[in-house]
C-alpha cells in the first residue's frame, strides 16, 4: 500500500467563503475525479495492447480478460470448488483485513504509548531509540522464522509480526511530534499553573496528534505490506496466502487479483484514515 | 555544475560496483554460455557441478550455474528464456508442459526417484497408526511440492479427499517447528527435516511405496527445446556427465556423498544417508521403456507426468490436464540408450 507521506493537501474547503471562479471549481473537480480514472484507463490499453503484441509469454503478461476471469473464479463457486483453494476471494480478505486490524491496533497503541513516553523523557528515548531503529532496519522475512518457532503457526504469529512491522512507524513519528511540541505553549500553561500531566494532555498531544495520524497511516500500510510475509506459513484463508499459493503454480491470473485486491483495499483503508485524520484533527497545520 | 559532478561521481560508482560483483571463476567473455538451473537436493547434478565435470568436458564453453529454491522459480526463468538445462521435481514439469504455461522444454534425464527420502510421518502420541485415521487432523506438507502430490495421492489411495483432513501449506523447518510445538499431527517432507520428524514419529507411507503403487514423484533434467535443437552435442555431453555421476553415485556412493555435502553444506555421513534413501537409477535404466525409453519411444515416465498433470487440474491449478502425446512429446529420448553409456 502506498502512503502519501504529503500531508493531505488541504483539500478545497467545500463552500469555502474564498471566492473560487466556477472555471477553477471545474477544474479541481477534473483533477481530483478524472485524472486517476484517465490513467486507470490508459492503464488497462496499455496492458491490453502489451498482452495482444504478445511480446511476453502468457504467464509474464496475461490477457485483462483472463485476469478478470480468475476474478470470477476465486469469487464463486464454480464447477463444485469453492473460490481459491476452499475460500471465496472476500473470505481471503476478510481474514487478512482481521489480522492487519488488529495487529495494527497492537503497534499503533504500543507504538504510540511508547512514542509519549520517548518524546516527554529523554533518557528513556536515548535508552529505546536504538532498539526501535534496530527494528524498523528488520525485514519481516527474516525474523518470521522465529515467530514461527516461538509461536506457532497459527494468528500468534502472523499478528505479532504485524503489530511489530506497525510499530515503529508510530513510535517514531509519535516521538518526533512530542518533541517538536512548541515550548512557548508548554512554558506558557506552565506559568497559568498546569500541572505536567495537565500539559501532556492539553498541549502536547493536540499539537502531536497530526503527526502522530501521519504516523499511524505510515503504520497501516507498513504492516499491509508485510501481509504476504506474514501468510507465509499457514496463510490459507488470507490474501497474502492466496498470492503466494498461485506463485508456486505459475499461476499469474490469481496473483495479479490477490495482487489487485490488496492494493485497492490498501486505497480505501487509507482513504478512510485520511478521513478519520481530518475529522479528530481538524487543527493540523493551524498552529 | 556541483549537481553534475555528484551525478558523475555517482555514475562512475555504480559501473565500478558493479564491474567488481562477486561472481564464479574462470567466466571468459569470448567464450558462449551454458545456463544451467540447479536445486540443492542430492543429485548427480551436484556431483557434476561439484567435481567440475562439464567445464572439463566443454572448455570452449562457460557454464554459469544458478541456484533455485523451487521449481516454479526455475519454470519461470525458462519462460524468461534464461535458462538452458534445468533440474525440478516432475509436478512442476509436468505444470510447465501443460497449458497455459506450454513451455518449450524437454525431458532429457530423470535425476532421481524419491523413496525413503519423502515420507509421510504421524507425531507419537497422537494415535495415528494408519492413513485412514488421518480423517479430520492438521496434516502439514511444502504445497506445490512432490511431497504435496503424494500425500494427495496417499490420501486419495484410503479414500480420504483432501478436505477431509485439514491440509497446512508449511515449508520443511517451520513443519519441524508446528511439530514440536505438537501443532500438525501428521506432515509429508524430506529429508532433512524428515528424519528428525521421525525420531518422534512414525512413517505411514513413502514416496518409495507410492511409486510401487504408480504414483512415481522424480526429479528431471530438462533442457530447453531451443537449445537442444541448435546444439544437440552439447545435450549428449551433458548427459554423458549425468550418466557419469548416477553411475558414480551407484558404485562409490561415499565419493558421490562427499561432493553433494559439499554443495549443500550438510556432513558427507548425513549426506551418504540422504543419498542412500532416494532411488537413483543406473544410466541403463533411464533408458529403458519403464523411464525415459529409447530414440522414438518415449517410456512411461509421460504417463506419470500426464497422471501428475491430471492432478493439477483437480487442485484447480491449470485449466485442464495436457494429453499423453504433448508430454510423450516432450520427452527427448534423441539417442537413446547407447547416448548415457558413451
Amino acid at each position: 500500500m502506498s502512503v502519501f507521506v504529503d500531508i493531505a493537501p488541504d483539500e478545497p474547503q467545500v463552500g469555502s467563503p474564498a471566492p473560487v471562479a466556477s472555471t477553477g471549481k471545474w477544474r479541481g473537480i477534473l483533477t481530483r475525479a478524472a485524472l486517476p480514472l484517465l490513467s486507470v484507463v490508459v492503464f488497462f490499453i496499455v496492458w491490453q495492447l502489451v498482452a495482444t503484441l504478445g511480446i511476453w509469454n502468457q504467464t509474464f503478461v496475461p490477457y485483462p480478460s483472463t485476469v478478470w476471469q480468475a476474478f470470477i473464479d476465486v469469487s464463486t463457486t464454480h464447477d463444485g470448488v469453492r473460490g481459491y483453494a476452499g475460500y471465496l476471494l472476500w473470505e481471503h480478505l476478510y481474514m487478512t483485513l482481521r489480522r492487519v486490524l488488529v495487529g495494527v491496533v497492537i503497534g499503533v497503541v504500543l507504538g504510540v504509548l511508547l512514542g509519549l513516553v520517548m518524546g516527554s523523557v529523554s533518557w528513556v528515548r536515548s535508552v529505546l531509540e536504538p532498539w526501535l531503529t534496530f527494528l524498523r532496519a528488520l525485514p519481516p522475512l527474516a525474523y518470521f522464522f522465529l515467530l514461527v518457532i516461538w509461536l506457532g503457526i497459527d494468528e500468534a504469529p502472523k499478528i505479532t509480526l504485524l503489530a511489530l512491522a506497525a510499530l515503529p512507524p508510530a513510535a517514531v513519528a509519535t516521538t518526533a511530534a512530542v518533541v517538536a511540541a512548541p515550548v512557548g505553549l508548554q512554558e506558557a500553561a506552565r506559568a497559568l499553573g498546569a500541572s505536567r500531566t495537565e500539559v501532556i494532555r492539553d498541549v502536547v498531544v493536540p499539537s502531536a496528534l497530526p503527526e502522530t495520524f501521519t504516523g499511524i497511516r505510515l503504520a497501516v500500510g507498513m504492516a499491509y505490506s508485510s501481509v504476504v510475509a506474514a501468510e507465509l506459513f499457514n496463510g490459507i484463508p488470507g490474501i497474502g496466502g492466496l498470492v503466494k499459493d498461485a506463485s508456486n503454480y505459475n499461476n499469474t491470473p490469481v496473483v495479479l487479483v490477490g495482487i489487485f485486491a490488496i492494493g485497492i483495499s490498501g486505497l480505501v483503508i487509507d482513504g478512510l484514515l485520511r478521513a478519520i485524520e481530518r475529522r479528530a484533527v481538524p487543527w493540523r497545520g493551524k498552529i | 555544475m556541483r549537481f553534475k559532478s555528484v551525478f558523475a561521481a555517482l555514475a562512475v560508482a555504480t559501473m565500478a560496483l558493479a564491474g567488481c560483483s562477486v561472481d564464479q571463476p574462470g567466466q571468459d567473455a569470448d567464450k558462449p554460455t551454458i545456463r544451467i538451473g540447479y536445486q540443492t537436493f542430492p543429485s548427480g547434478d551436484l556431483v557434476v557441478k561439484n567435481n567440475r565435470w562439464l567445464e572439463e568436458a566443454l572448455p570452449d564453453y562457460n557454464i554459469k550455474w544458478v541456484k533455485f529454491d523451487s521449481g516454479a522459480d526455475v519454470n519461470t526463468a525458462f519462460i524468461a528464456k534464461e535458462l538452458d538445462f534445468g533440474a525440478l521435481g516432475s509436478s512442476p514439469v509436468a505444470r510447465g508442459l501443460s497449458a497455459p504455461l506450454n513451455i518449450p522444454y524437454k525431458v532429457a534425464l530423470v535425476l532421481d526417484v524419491a523413496g525413503d527420502n519423502e515420507a509421510l510421518v504421524a507425531r507419537d502420541g497422537t494415535g495415528i497408526d494408519t492413513i485412514a485415521q488421518l480423517k479430520g487432523k492438521r496434516v502439514a506438507t511444502p504445497f506445490a511440492s512432490t511431497a504435496h502430490y503424494s500425500l494427495l495421492a496417499a490420501l486419495a489411495q484410503n479414500g480420504l479427499s483432501p478436505s477431509d483432513v485439514q491440509l497446512i501449506d508449511l515449508q520443511p523447518q517451520a513443519i519441524l517447528a508446528a511439530w514440536d510445538r505438537g501443532d500438525i499431527d501428521a506432515a509429508y517432507t524430506w529429508l532433512p527435516t524428515l528424519d528428525d520428524l521421525r525420531k518422534s514419529g512414525k512413517d505411514l507411507i513413502t514416496s518409495r511405496q507410492l511409486a510401487k503403487d504408480g504414483k512415481p514423484t522424480l526429479d528431471l533434467g530438462v533442457v530447453s527445446d531451443q537449445f537442444a535443437n541448435e546444439h544437440p552435442d552439447i545435450v549428449d555431453v551433458w548427459r554423458q556427465q549425468e550418466a557419469r555421476a548416477l553411475t558414480l553415485i551407484k558404485d562409490d556412493p561415499a565419493a558421490a556423498a562427499k561432493a553433494v555435502a559439499a554443495e549443500i553444506g550438510l556432513s558427507p555421513e548425513q549426506t551418504e544417508g540422504q543419498i542412500k534413501q532416494g532411488v537413483f537409477l543406473t544410466p541403463e535404466q533411464v533408458g529403458s521403456p519403464e523411464w525415459l525409453g529409447s530414440d522414438g519411444k518415449p517410456g512411461n515416465i509421460a504417463v506419470n507426468l500426464q497422471s501428475a498433470s491430471q492432478f493439477l487440474a483437480d487442485q484447480k491449478q491449470i485449466p485442464s490436464a495436457a494429453s499423453l502425446e504433448t508430454f510423450q512429446d516432450a520427452i527427448y529420448t534423441k539417442g537413446l540408450p547407447g547416448v548415457l553409456s558413451q
